[in-house]
């Protein structure tokens, strides 16, 4: 650098602002082409249901287009340098599974529309209100108390409520959530903080195990509570989904900020223990693994669902029967928790395979994003945030089409369900706000010490 | 940390190519069998929600048609006739499955077909749905007649027309209402199906092709053809002694004739009289197994008839009747099972024919040897009346040579003339017919009675076959076929003929 005065955040690099530019330029015709694709199935959904074009198709439009224009201008006025892929690619999945939610139930449709809004709210305020991402950090004990205790809400006797089996959802009064989805953040936030703080002393090997060198024993406390609360969640709540994802969550988090495979492998072992335990004591466990293993042993009670789920899948083929064209009405929870068979069924295998990319581009731009934050919090956070999205979308899918054994959790952006739709794009907000701060730093390292 | 970060991509990338596996295996390779099981009905519920071709007879009347409802299931299916064409339409059920054309024609009802799908295309702008009509060959007012004159008597009449195989009749009793069994309401349904599955007639078995019999002294038609073919018989020789029972080689039990009347004499003359005990000689002394065996299976049986109708029944005759015991010099040699060959000569012991297979015969005889794929399928129609498809009549066996055809064809007019089928003459008509008495071997003597007929105008190549069969008869005398099997044979011919 030359002896000249150093530029002031508020007023960033030229490059800084290139970049940006170009990065928004193209965020905004990659929307644009998402709203084309969005609005064309939309169309196509209702022609197919009733051989008319929707009636509501332009104030369709116009709302796509408010929502996304008002979620860039956002990113181009607060988050400016932050990657352009991520918003497209929830633009287009959140768009694709409102297009289905509608075409199987329209009540659900007008309440999704009104999530997508309330969503796109929370990502703005989000970016407006995170302007440094360190500010977390300084939080990291309350992001983790918090964090718990949505977790656990769903315990409580009076606000607790016990939907289809999980007691995973909390009321108050006629407003009902899912604190388990903004538990998930809270969680990464804490587990970030907390390790970035301990990589150090959690990376180095001090103890000997016979000839094994392993890290002190007593660091191995926190992957404890990780496992403990996961395993809470599953006996209490009987959220196997949530669970297996907070334990993912923590583990991945753990081996990136320590680079150690033992950590891994004890974590696997724990889980091995875990998941027998809960097989050999609880029946909802083993109803689960016995579906997984052969749903046709009752197809007409326990492995419906599943059953159904593959009809839909293989009746849709290679290339779908045709947006609005499926048979619905079969598979329960088809606008939640198995919205990808009747994407299947109607997209087919060009439609799933369609939805496996998003994700893995959501996946790789949020490990990108990691990347270029160094290694700090930010990366931590990055990585934990980005496992959320990618392993979420993977256990449902796993779970639809019988890979795993099948765990409750929605597909992100593309399920029917406010908390889970509205808690995603906080999540994608932190991932934008880490973006944008790690293309700051790297070309205006003054501004970032 | 960058290094797990990049790791951490193999890993999720990994996952994600196995759910691309996954969703291969379940949309492609494995999706065929996923949408054949049996617990799996989009492909009915589809259909159910979709329209529906008709069904309807020769004669221009509905059989069957889908009526547009505010239900889960947007058509029902309904039989004008009810049970009246039951036997050629069958049902068409969303939890019980479907029968007759039905099924066999299920595709084109659908619009399924490649003929009709095109249609659908090249009218792709405009509302034009692809399902298709099926008209068949059958006429209404032929199955009223034979519904009329079987009455409730257990039993099937078959009329077909002998130049195209074209199914001109086919009644079954007990019938059944497919409107009961074709209900979108399931419980109703299957107490319908409960209800026909429990009645010891069984309604739902079509007799006329779905079920085999003793077909009697119908059967002689074969043992002559087979003297015939093999040149052993010929309308002169051999002249067989008047007799009132042949007892065959290797055994004492005699085969007489009916109430012990003597009975011989050349091709034509026992033909007309039924002599079983020159049958039975014929098979035994002339033929041997061998051109008897070729004989039957010339003519259609030990194989599922072609019928465009499905789960047909395969009429059998025996193919082995054990070692050579003798060679007499001048006959044929003496197997064996030489009793039991006797038997089959007159169409007892392990003979079973379909009425169906009967009409065959003498479709056959009537038409120069020559017997048609029998179908009930005449075209194909999309809904703007356009003929999509047209069934192409096609040989399904050379069962005789021509000349032993007509040689046939002689005896069995002079069954009607001189013989046991006085009664099937219908003036201004050449009729060709042979009884038969299909002994149940109970006691008291019960017996299947049966007709098997053809008809047409003098001098030209007869029009209709028709074969009736009348189960289960008290009695079994030389006259039970002819008085039972012989009026419906009777008045199904004569309507079809036109004759008054």
């Amino acid at each position: 650098m030359t002896a000249t005065a150093p530029p002031t955040p508020a007023e960033p690099l030229p490059n800084v602002v290139a970049i940006g530019t170009r990065r928004r330029t193209t965020e905004l015709g990659l929307l644009l082409l998402c709203s084309i694709i969005v609005v064309g199935a939309y169309a196509l959904a209702s022609l197919g249901r009733n051989a008319s074009l929707p009636a509501d198709i332009l104030p369709f439009l116009g709302v796509i287009l408010v929502l996304v224009v008002a979620a860039h201008l956002a990113v181009r006025r607060w988050a400016r340098c932050s990657d352009a892929l991520v918003l497209p690619i929830v633009a287009l999945l959140n768009g694709l599974g409102f297009v289905f939610i509608a075409r199987l139930d329209d009540q659900l449709a007008g309440l999704q529309a009104t999530w997508t809004a309330v969503g796109i709210a929370a990502f703005i305020l989000t970016l407006v209100l995170v302007r440094d991402v360190r500010i977390l950090q300084r939080y990291r004990y309350t992001f983790g108390l918090i964090g718990v205790a949505l977790l656990l809400l769903p315990l409580l006797p009076v606000f607790g409520q016990n939907i289809n089996g999980a007691r995973i959802w909390v009321a108050f009064g006629p407003v009902s959530f899912q604190p388990g989805e903004f538990a998930k953040i809270a969680l990464a936030i804490f587990f970030a903080g907390y390790l970035v703080e301990r990589r150090e002393v959690l990376s180095v090997a001090t103890f000997k195990v016979g000839r094994l060198n392993t890290p002190d024993p007593r660091q191995f406390g926190p992957v404890l509570l990780a496992w403990g609360v996961s395993l809470l969640v599953v006996i209490f709540e009987r959220d196997l989904g949530s669970a297996l994802l907070f334990f993912l969550l923590f583990l991945v988090t753990l081996w990136v900020a320590t680079g150690r495979a033992a950590y891994v492998l004890i974590g696997f072992a724990l889980f091995a223990v875990g998941a027998f335990v809960s097989w050999t004591q609880f029946s909802h466990v083993q109803d689960r693994v016995s579906i997984w293993l052969d749903p046709w042993v009752d197809p007409a009670g326990t492995g419906y669902q599943v059953i159904q789920a593959a009809y839909a899948l293989a009746w849709g083929g290679t290339a779908g029967v045709g947006p609005g064209l499926g048979i619905v009405e079969r598979i329960p929870f088809d606008e939640t928790d198995f919205i990808v068979a009747i994407i299947g069924e109607e997209l087919g295998l060009l439609g799933t395979t369609a939805v496996l990319v998003a994700f893995l581009l959501l996946a790789g731009s949020g490990l990108r994003i990691a990347k270029g934050a160094g290694a700090t919090f930010g990366t931590l956070l990055a990585v934990g945030l980005t496992s959320l999205i990618a392993f979420q979308a993977f256990i449902i899918m796993a779970g639809v089409t019988r890979l795993l054994p099948l765990t409750g959790v929605t597909l992100p952006f593309v399920s029917y369900g406010g908390s889970s739709l509205v808690a995603n794009y906080v999540l994608v907000a932190l991932l934008l706000r880490i973006s944008d701060q790690s293309i700051r730093r790297a070309r205006n390292p003054v501004a970032a010490l | 940390m960058r290094r797990q970060i990049a790791l951490l991509g193999v890993v999720i990338l990994i996952c994600y190519v196995a759910l691309f596996v996954r969703f291969n295996q379940i949309q492609v390779f494995q999706a065929d069998a996923l949408n054949e099981r049996t617990d799996n009905t989009r492909q009915l519920q589809r259909d159910f929600n979709e329209p529906r071709g008709s069904i309807i007879t020769a004669d221009g009347a509905l059989a069957a048609y889908s009526e547009e409802r505010r239900a889960t299931l947007r058509y029902q299916r309904i039989y004008p006739e009810a049970d009246l064409l039951s036997a050629v339409t069958g049902f068409y059920s969303f939890n019980l499955g479907s029968s007759g054309v039905e099924r066999s024609y299920n595709d084109e009802l659908a619009g399924r077909t490649t003929a009709l799908k095109l249609r659908e295309l090249t009218g792709f702008f405009s509302d034009v749905s692809s399902e298709g009509d099926v008209i068949l060959t059958v006429r209404k007012d032929l199955q009223q007649v034979a519904r009329d004159s079987l009455g409730d008597r257990q039993g099937a009449v078959v009329a077909i027309d002998p130049r195209d195989g074209s199914i001109l009749s086919m009644w079954s009793w007990p019938p059944f209402d497919p409107n009961q069994l074709s209900t979108n309401d399931s419980t109703a349904a299957e107490a319908a199906k409960r209800f026909l599955d429990a009645v010891p007639q069984k309604p739902l078995l079509i007799r006329a092709y779905q079920d085999n019999y003793f077909p009697g002294s119908t059967f002689k038609i074969v043992t002559a053809a087979a003297g015939l073919e093999s040149r052993t018989v010929t309308t002169a020789a051999p002249d067989y002694p008047v007799v009132t029972s042949y007892t065959p080689p290797l055994t004492t039990s005699a085969i007489s004739n009916f109430g012990g009347s003597s009975c011989g004499g050349t091709l034509i003359v026992i033909t007309a009289r039924s002599c079983n005990s020159s049958f039975a000689q014929m098979a035994v002394e002339q033929t041997g197994p061998e051109p008897m065996i070729a004989a039957a299976e010339r003519v259609g049986f030990n194989d599922i008839p072609p019928i465009d109708l499905p789960d047909a029944a395969t009429s059998i005759y025996p193919v082995d009747f054990g070692d050579v015991v003798e060679r007499p010099p001048g006959l044929a040699p003496v197997y064996s099972d030489a009793p039991r060959l006797a038997q089959t000569a007159i169409g007892q012991n392990d003979v079973r024919a379909t009425p169906l297979q009967m009409a065959l015969v003498a479709a056959g005889v009537a038409n120069d040897g020559d017997v048609l794929a029998p179908h009930v399928m005449a075209e194909i129609r999309a809904r703007d009346g356009s003929v999509v498809e047209r069934y192409e009549p096609r040989v399904w066996r050379q069962a005789f040579s021509p000349t032993d055809a007509a040689t046939l064809r002689q005896a069995m007019i002079g069954v009607v003339t001189d013989g046991t089928a006085q009664n099937m003459a219908i003036p201004g008509f050449e009729v060709g017919a042979k009884t038969g008495t299909a002994q149940l071997g109970t006691t008291p003597p019960r017996s299947h009675g049966w007709m098997i007929a053809f008809g047409g105008r003098p001098g030209e190549v007869p029009t209709v076959a028709v074969a009736v069969i009348v189960e289960n008869l008290p009695g079994a005398s030389s006259e039970t076929g002819g008085s039972t099997a012989g009026p419906v044979a009777r008045a199904v011919l004569s309507a079809a003929l036109g004759a008054g």
